[in-house]
């Protein structure tokens, strides 16, 4: 049995860290998504940079193909 | 058009040309993923330091990006020594390169607040986190500013983790 908690989290419902400081809740206040700040600080500093060249790559891809198939 | 911050990176340092990165890749670098579509580096600039870029990229026809006619790097030779930025479209991405950055200084001084670290595919210069905060700060844009919210909640993140281990 799923609980209510478990539910809204699968749905997107972020959990900030109990030890949260205030810039961080700041942060996820204002509306950002601190679960992918979560995330990229659990990589290496250069696994951040590849995974920001992979999207950099796949953005221009759709981009151009977009071009191609006259999106506006 | 690509944009291989990689290449280009290792392009600099192999041309001799002392920088340091700034700008968004930085930003990612200290862990918010943001997306930037240029390479920005702060770097000192006369002639031979622009000679210097232009040995790094003179094969991937490198074109003033912001001039009407996109002038093509090697046509402005004459130029160079009177340079103080470089704003660059080449094969392999935009590069932006500055002498100063606002809330920073000049090369010297953001040279003074940047971190050398070392990657699988060289050393390189990054500012560091507080460096980078100001910046952002100076530059103020929306962009920017966002990314300084990220910024001081890495920062204090970080400060927790440390303490914790």
């Amino acid at each position: 049995m799923i609980d209510e908690e478990t539910l809204a989290q699968m749905n997107g419902k972020y959990v900030c860290p109990p030890d949260a400081g205030p810039a961080w809740r700041a942060a996820m206040e204002y509306g950002f998504d601190m679960s992918l700040i979560e995330a990229s600080l659990k990589l290496t500093p250069e696994q951040r940079l590849a995974e920001h060249q992979q999207a950099i790559d796949f953005m221009i891809e759709l981009q151009e193909s977009g071009k191609t198939h006259g999106a506006e | 058009m690509a944009q291989n911050d990689q290449a280009l990176l290792m392009r600099l340092k192999d041309s001799g040309l002392e920088f340091v990165v700034i700008g968004g890749l930085c930003v990612v670098y200290h862990g918010v993923p943001v997306a930037t579509f240029d390479l920005d580096i702060c770097c000192p600039f006369g002639e031979e330091n622009v000679r210097k870029i232009e040995s790094a990229v003179k094969d991937l026809n490198p074109v003033h990006r912001l001039t009407a006619n996109k002038l093509p790097l090697a046509e402005t030779r004459g130029s160079f020594k009177d340079l103080k930025n470089v704003y660059l479209q080449t094969d392999l991405g935009k590069l932006d390169c500055l002498s100063e950055v606002s809330g920073l200084g000049n090369y010297e001084q953001v040279l003074q607040q940047s971190i050398l670290h070392t990657m699988s595919f060289g050393q390189f210069r990054m500012l560091n986190l507080d460096a980078l905060i100001a910046a952002k700060s100076a530059a103020g844009r929306q962009k920017d500013l966002d990314a300084v919210r990220l910024l001081q909640a890495v920062k204090e993140r970080k400060a927790q983790q440390k303490e914790l281990f």
